[in-house]
């Protein structure tokens, strides 16, 4: 309860950057400073500060100062603090749901004429999913940072003492549904399955993939109305709640990300998540498989940007020339050899280090592949935090049994038409 | 004194207070005038704001998550402030004797007040895990549970209660420790002299005398308790089905999550005038009964 010092620890770290920020300015001897904001720690961390080093080498004319600004989650608040106060970065690592937020701030270069003037970009080679992400109306507010997708990761020896089968790439929900069950027992304290029900994002992301996977859509395609409440969006809701309250398969994870470690013990059998939880499991022999399907195998995307702030036009197209360089096919690869990010550009496939890279990260290859069930996008709107926060409710009250899966899913979708009809 | 020789010691004095000024006029005076102005705005606190007047406090008024929010609050202060004030009195009371060892207890009931909140909501996310925890393995050990605790939204808030006051008794101790220490001994020889028991002694000597440290410790704890958050946002962050989003969390959740600033800043105030009538109707009733011994 000691609010003073945890609000003025709160307010030094929002203006801690901000202030180191000032040295940002054109440096002295004709070199141009480019400040580049972002959370990377451990071997991304270095990864990104060895690329700054190379490029501040073989380009003399500018210099990229990197800065941590702690945990990505907090990362809009500071640098939304940061242009308040006049002094923010030319680039920052933000995540990809603040898209629509971003593309409101007058400070946010928007690089749709810089990407069209310009073909060395090559700017279809990105994944179609990351495209969507950074696309705000007619605008393009950054450029791919980082991309993962949801698949089936199991644990291959809780399979094999149970007597069931691997997941297959043609598995159904039949197959999961009943797999789940199977693998789950009271008595060892074992379950089949995990599912973070904090009612976040995290909560409702998975759900997103249940629901295209049935046919169904967050909104309409006008994006006026919620859609989830269609029979598509009961289906997948339904999945959750037999799953969670009638076989009782599913660790309900509270958000603390216990699910993690408990794979890691082999007390959870399968898992949907991506490949930044891999190297959370030292301990056990485990698999990667597409998800399982009901009308298709679709999967959630959930890609993250570099977006750039304007500053002046020296240091934006000095900014600019640093993204370039460090988003292009080489560059990229090597930042993912390093740290086992996926590959951000399809054409890194066809490099020479991309064998290197599957032989290095065990299951990757299915998470690369699987990027192609990336086919849709979360919208892109600055209500999107209301509309998950609604869905997400209704998702955690269907999954610890408090409420039946349509009247839950209504009740959201009412929620949502409201917030649509009034704007944010 | 010449006049002299006092205006030199009145600047000398603004000089000294200068720096705490500085920074409480800087981190305290000037966001509550500020949060003032944002109540009145549409504020995302990203595009130009726009004034709408009293439209925030208006929307407050039939916004039903904000009213359960209240109704939480409110319950949370009623359970916690008394909990933690007369479990304390208990525990010093105990704790105040010559015993061996007594630094050991006292050191004891203090290390939760010591230990960062962060931390706290850790080990209690542990200990009160449903499936893994400790606290069900032992309830299970005699016949009971298991219980959802944090994961209940039936239980979630009664288990935010129990483990703030665990982490907060340990500084309504140490408070009551010295204000027992603080008891003139000829009083309670004077008591016991005209025959009184030790209940009587307590009940009209120890008690009464204690009564500044009680106001003090209500109206502190009370504050307290009307704005708890950090030991939410580490364990539940309001969840599960928004059983313990209290006013504070649901502040930030506006603000922080769905960037209403203005909005946040209505509630904000809200809490404030709140905060103000429960203190003062506290010390207006602890001055008709507070004894203080001259």
């Amino acid at each position: 309860m000691n609010r003073p010092l945890v609000l003025l620890a709160v307010t030094l770290a929002a203006l801690l950057p901000a202030g180191c920020g000032d040295s940002g300015s054109s440096g002295s001897g004709g070199t141009v400073d480019v400040v580049m904001w972002h959370g990377y720690v451990d071997i991304e961390g270095d990864a990104l500060a060895a690329a700054a080093k190379k490029f501040n080498a073989s380009h003399p004319k500018i210099h990229v100062k990197l800065q941590n600004y702690g945990n990505a989650d907090n990362a809009l608040q500071k640098v939304l603090t940061g242009i308040r106060g006049g002094s923010y970065p030319d680039i920052a690592y933000l995540y990809g749901s603040w898209a629509a937020n971003i593309a409101e701030s007058p400070k946010t270069v928007d690089l749709k004429p810089l990407i069209d003037a310009d073909s060395s970009i090559d700017w279809e080679d990105f994944w179609p999913a990351e495209r969507g992400a950074v696309t705000v109306g007619d605008k393009i507010i950054g450029v791919p940072a980082l991309v993962d997708n949801l698949a089936l990761v199991y644990n291959k020896q809780l399979f094999q003492a149970a007597g069931v089968a691997e997941p297959t790439a043609d598995w159904t929900w039949d197959d999961f549904r009943s797999a789940a069950k199977a693998l789950t027992d009271a008595s060892q304290k074992q379950f089949g399955w995990a599912y973070v029900a904090d009612a976040s994002e995290d909560t409702v992301w998975r759900f997103d993939a249940l629901l295209w996977q049935a046919g169904g859509d967050i909104l309409t395609a006008d994006g006026s109305q919620a859609a989830f409440n269609s029979d598509a969006g009961v289906k997948a809701a339904t999945l959750l709640q037999q799953m969670a309250t009638v076989d009782k398969s599913v660790y309900l994870d509270n958000g603390s990300g216990n699910y993690a470690n408990l794979f890691n013990s082999g007390k959870i059998a399968m898992l949907f998540t991506g490949p930044w939880d891999l190297s959370g499991f030292p301990d056990v022999e485990y698999g990667v498989q597409v998800l399982p399907a009901d009308q298709n195998h679709q999967t959630i995307s959930g890609p993250d940007q570099w977006v750039l702030f304007d500053n002046g036009s020296e240091r934006r197209d000095a900014a600019w020339e640093f993204l370039k360089w460090f988003t292009s096919s080489e560059q990229a690869m090597a930042f993912s050899l390093a740290t086992g990010d996926l590959p951000i550009r399809a054409s890194q496939t066809d490099l020479p280090d991309y064998p290197k890279y599957v032989a290095k990260y065990p299951g990757i290859d299915m998470f690369v592949k699987n990027q192609a069930n990336a086919e849709k996008a979360r919208p892109v709107l600055a209500t999107y935090n209301e509309i998950s926060q609604a869905m997400g409710q209704a998702l955690q009250a269907v999954l610890l049994g408090k409420a039946e899966p349509k009247q839950a899913l209504d009740q959201a979708a009412q929620q949502v038409d409201q917030i649509l009809s009034q704007g944010s | 004194m010449s006049s002299r020789a006092a205006r030199s010691e009145n600047v000398a004095g603004w000089l000294f207070v200068l720096p705490a000024a500085a920074l409480i006029g800087l981190f305290g005076i000037v966001p509550i005038g500020w949060s003032l102005l944002l109540s009145f705005q549409h504020n995302d606190l990203l595009a130009a704001p726009q004034w709408i007047g009293l439209d925030n406090y208006r929307q407050l008024a039939d916004d039903p998550v904000f009213r359960d929010s209240i109704r939480r609050t409110l319950v949370y202060t009623a359970l916690f402030v008394p909990l933690s004030v007369f479990g304390a009195l208990g525990i010093a009371l105990l704790l105040d004797a010559k015993i061996r060892f007594i630094r050991f207890y006292r050191l004891a009931v203090f290390v939760p007040v010591a230990t960062s909140t962060v931390a706290t909501g850790i080990i209690f996310n542990w200990l009160l895990e449903p499936t893994y925890g400790i606290a069900n393995y032992l309830a299970g050990k005699v016949g009971l549970g298991p219980y959802g605790f944090l994961q209940d939204p039936d239980q979630a808030l009664y288990a935010i209660v129990a483990m703030t006051v665990w982490g907060w008794l340990g500084f309504d101790v140490i408070i009551y420790l010295a204000a027992l220490q603080g008891i003139p001994e000829e009083l309670v020889e004077a008591a016991r002299l005209d025959g009184a028991g030790r209940f009587r002694i307590f009940r009209h000597v120890v008690l009464p005398l204690l009564s500044p440290a009680t106001l003090f410790l209500i109206v502190w704890s009370t504050i307290n308790a009307l704005q708890v958050f950090d030991e939410i946002y580490v364990t539940t962050l309001g969840g599960p089905l928004q059983a313990t989003t209290v006013l504070v969390y649901y502040l930030f959740d506006q603000a922080f999550h769905l960037f209403h600033g203005g909005y946040a800043a209505a509630i904000a105030y809200v809490l404030f005038l709140m905060t103000l009538v429960v203190s003062l109707v506290q010390l207006w009733l602890g001055n008709r009964t507070v004894h203080y011994s001259s």
